[in-house]
């Protein structure tokens, strides 16, 4: 399916329909069928991990030997723990069925029944951004790990324009996100010409840059120009109106979902159009397939490795700016960091989605849902929302590793589609 | 042996060249900022003695007072000629060594800059042993994690999930160590968990051949938020599970006497002397046995390996679930200096760990010569603060990291790390 995508349809009406057909046709060597069995196998490690430390389960197990409970009991309570979380996950990040029916026969309520939706697409929005960047690097075969710290650069640098600088909507938006892009940008382009020119590996490059990232932003909210004045705290100036994505339908809707929601799709249509349509995606395209080949046929290896790292951390750093302007509107010592932080999230959802545009736009969706169920899990059952960060590793898991998931659903010996994409070692 | 030695010893005069000159630079910036700077009637003390004088304390050392332009003079024309001699004669051998000399006496005449009285700072003094003691914990878990690194990648995997593997053996070492108050318990624990995510990691990248640094960053991944969620799940309601306690130090008799060298190698926890002991064990069991042929063999060319009759994937498993049992005792060590376990606190060691054994060039000796760099840089960019030195905490604390970008951007593809290093191997 990969090859049938990547490469320029044949001109022949005939073998593109046929094309397309083979495209969605959901057997078991399609990759969307092994996606969703990872899910699946992603949810079983979840629920695992909940009967495992959930102290009512655990007793209800133990009372099959102790106080001689039966084994059905066991099992109903494990059913019931588990299936509350996944009930509550779902309430939480899609839509709650109660909510939804009272409204549809009364009419009332929709701002309730609509929360869960917004609140994942809020989530979703600069998830989508980052994890394009990191798709468009991996599809070079350069490894971004640095997307959070990226993010949380161009956050900065974003929200000391939104915040520092005044003008009208019209010119301060887009300045802002501008701002923001730039931001990130700077943080790609140093570990990209150090891997072009020294060829000092990226991934470590990028990591060690993460934490250089977090200790700036430490010190920019704590330090006078970008610190909310008269505070002692870890926390900035707060971004001008005219400088915030507002909310779609209004502040009065309760809704969070924002504008932000038309940079990523804005943001999706670049990403296709430069990797599918754009020569010079072209060429990034092959340098990640075949760096040999395109030494020969004349593509300036070291100005992609560069390119590439500025627009993937660019994309990374209008993330953070999209997310510090649409949700909190100001940045504090915590942004974006963390195990759980945006930028580790965006690297598997870019697995997930395979680094196609349409597969993390998915991806994103799906992560974010997770991300978002997750706190409402924690809300009504107490698991804690981690559970979440942990299903989401376990599914990409079993994605990066399909003929694991074929022999575990015993499906037939058909060509698994691999996840095409190799890191080079630390020689390279 | 004398094969990869001597591949390894060919070394490119342009890089040699650049490493002399950034060792010029930090002597020139040693003489201008910190000789110059300081005021000539300025001295700087030097304390031998440790902080704690408990029962075991070491021979009495009086105060070494220097004065303190003259002495960052001395030492500063000292990095500068050392700079000079690598730049003009481009040693085969020992590079790395002097770039680590000039690096610690970069450290020394930051201090003896900082320390200088009159000046700034309210402590007048550098305390040599206390600073050694200190930055001797940190370097312990880095020696730990560069060891694992070691152990993985001269059988040719990529262990990036050092990180993770600290994480668990730091979760699981608290746990045993708060139930059985005996870190001996905790060790095997730390042992078994880090050995168990090297199996996983082997598990997916030997028999699925999925990409290593993929599958170590999701390990990594998984591991952080499994380890804050059981923190939530566990430690909060039941924390007599994470009491925390520090490991006690066990002082050899006689050598623990000795100034400076007695409380800092000799008064330590079991941990530390474990760390010497395995420091010895790995660089013979490498370099001088038969496994450790077989081990070179398999990283550097497993195809060949394979022919004259060595298992690889056999090699690779027990390779990888050694490093990884390593990793997590370097994990519980972490705990057991800490006291206690939370979640994140490992802040990237991991990773440090890994940059130490690029820059020790995957040899157990140049490891731990690494980990003692980074180890006080870590160490002093918490303590210069005392200093009252006129820059914020937060860049201080950029520094390690910066550090490593240089190293690694400096010094990598000159070092040459093992052949098959990442490459995943098919038996044909």
């Amino acid at each position: 399916m990969s090859e049938v995508a990547t490469e320029p349809a044949p001109s022949a009406p005939s073998s593109a329909a046929s094309a397309a057909r083979r495209r969605w046709r959901l057997n078991s060597r399609s990759p969307i069928m092994i996606t969703f069995y990872a899910l699946l196998l992603g949810l079983v490690v979840g629920a695992l991990v909940i009967i495992t430390t959930t102290p009512a389960v655990l007793d209800a197990w133990r009372g099959i030997f102790h106080s001689g409970g039966g084994i059905f009991h066991a099992l109903k309570v494990t059913w019931d723990n588990v299936g509350a979380a996944y009930r509550a996950m779902f309430n939480g990040s899609v839509v709650n069925p109660v909510s939804l029916w009272h409204s549809v026969t009364t009419g009332q309520n929709w701002e309730a029944t609509l929360t869960p939706l917004s609140e994942t697409l809020t989530y979703a929005t600069p998830l989508i951004i980052t994890s394009l960047g990191v798709g468009i690097a991996f599809q070079t075969g350069l490894f971004n790990i640095g997307a959070n710290g990226q993010a949380v650069l161009g956050g900065v640098a974003g929200a000391m324009f939104g915040s520092m600088v005044h003008m009208p909507m019209f010119f301060h938006l887009p300045l802002t996100l501008l701002c923001g892009f730039a931001g990130g940008a700077i943080a790609g382009l140093v570990p990209g010409v150090l891997k072009a020119y020294t060829g000092a590996h990226e991934v470590i490059v990028t990591i060690m840059f993460n934490y250089v990232i977090y200790a700036f932003l430490l010190f920019s909210v704590l330090s006078t120009p970008f610190q909310l004045p008269g505070q002692q705290n870890d926390i900035s100036r707060t971004i001008d109106p005219s400088a915030q994505l507002h909310p779609l339908f209004g502040v009065a809707s309760g809704l969070r979902v924002n504008y932000g929601v038309v940079v990523a799709a804005l943001v999706v249509a670049f990403a296709w159009w430069f990797l599918e349509r754009s020569s010079m995606g072209f060429d990034f395209r092959v340098t990640g397939a075949n760096p040999a080949a395109a030494k020969a046929s004349g593509i300036n290896a070291k100005a992609v490795i560069i390119l590439v790292f500025v627009i993937s951390g660019g994309l990374s750093g209008l993330a953070g700016i999209v997310q510090a302007a649409s949700t909190t509107h100001y940045i504090d010592g915590g942004f974006l960091i963390g195990s759980a932080g945006i930028g580790f999230t965006a690297i598997t959802v870019a697995l997930l989605g395979r680094n196609k545009p349409g597969g993390i736009v998915w991806a994103s969706l799906l992560f974010a849902a997770l991300g978002v169920g997750g706190r409402a899990m924690q809300g009504a059952t107490g698991i804690p929302l981690d559970l979440a960060s942990v299903i989401q590793s376990a599914i990409v898991l079993f994605v990066a590793t399909p003929v694991l998931v074929k022999e575990i659903f015993r499906l037939k010996s058909a060509p698994v589609a691999k996840l095409e994409l190799a890191t080079k070692g630390w020689g390279a | 042996m004398s094969v990869i030695e001597s591949t390894a010893a060919v070394v490119s005069n342009r890089r040699v060249r650049v490493i002399a000159v950034m060792m010029g630079v930090l002597g020139v910036f040693s003489l201008i900022v910190f000789a110059v700077g300081s005021p000539s009637v300025a001295h700087s003390s030097f304390l031998f003695n440790p902080v704690n004088l408990s029962e075991s304390a070491p021979w009495h050392v009086g105060t070494l007072t220097l004065n303190s332009r003259l002495a960052d003079l001395v030492l500063a024309l000292i990095m500068i000629g050392l700079a000079v001699e690598t730049y003009v004669r481009r040693p085969a051998r020992g590079v790395m060594v002097r770039f680590g000399g000039v690096a610690v006496l970069f450290l020394l005449t930051l201090l003896i800059w900082a320390a200088r009285t009159p000046g700034p700072s309210p402590v007048s003094f550098v305390n040599l042993t206390a600073l050694l003691i200190g930055s001797s914990e940190v370097t312990m878990v880095l020696v730990f994690g560069s060891l694992s690194g070691v152990m993985c990648e001269r059988s040719g995997v990529v262990n990036i999930a050092i990180e993770g593997q600290f994480i668990g053996g730091a979760f699981v070492g608290s746990m045993l160590a708060s139930t059985t108050h005996n870190f001996f318990y905790a060790a095997i624990g730390g042992a078994l968990i880090g050995g168990a995510i090297g199996w996983i990691l082997a598990f997916f990248a030997l028999r699925y051949l999925s990409d290593q640094i993929i599958v170590g960053v999701v390990l990594v991944t998984m591991l952080g938020s499994l380890s804050s969620y059981l923190n939530l799940q566990v430690f909060t309601p039941f924390p007599q599970y994470n009491t925390g306690n520090l490991a006690p130090n066990l002082a050899i008799p006689l050598l623990s006497k000795i100034p400076v060298l007695g409380p800092v190698l000799f008064n330590q926890s079991g941990f530390f002397y474990l760390m010497l002991v395995l420091i010895g064990v790995i660089s013979f069991a490498l370099f001088k046995t038969r496994y450790g042929l077989h081990v070179r063999a398999v990283g550097e060319h497993p195809r060949a390996a394979a022919t004259v009759g060595i298992d690889v994937v056999r090699v690779r498993y027990i390779n990888v679930i050694l490093g990884g049992a390593i990793a997590g005792i370097g994990g519980v060590a972490f705990m057991a200096s800490q006291g206690q376990f939370q979640p994140n606190y490992t802040s990237g060691l991991g990773y440090i760990a890994l940059a130490a054994m690029i820059f020790g060039r995957w040899r157990p000796s140049g490891a731990v010569v690494a980990s003692v760099i980074f180890g006080l840089s870590v160490y002093l960019s918490y303590t210069l603060t005392s200093y009252q030195v006129p820059v914020s905490l937060y860049i201080l604390q950029m520094f390690p990291y910066l550090i490593t970008i240089a190293v690694v951007a400096g010094l990598i593809g000159r070092v040459r790390a093992p052949a098959a290093d990442g490459v995943a191997y098919q038996h044909d």
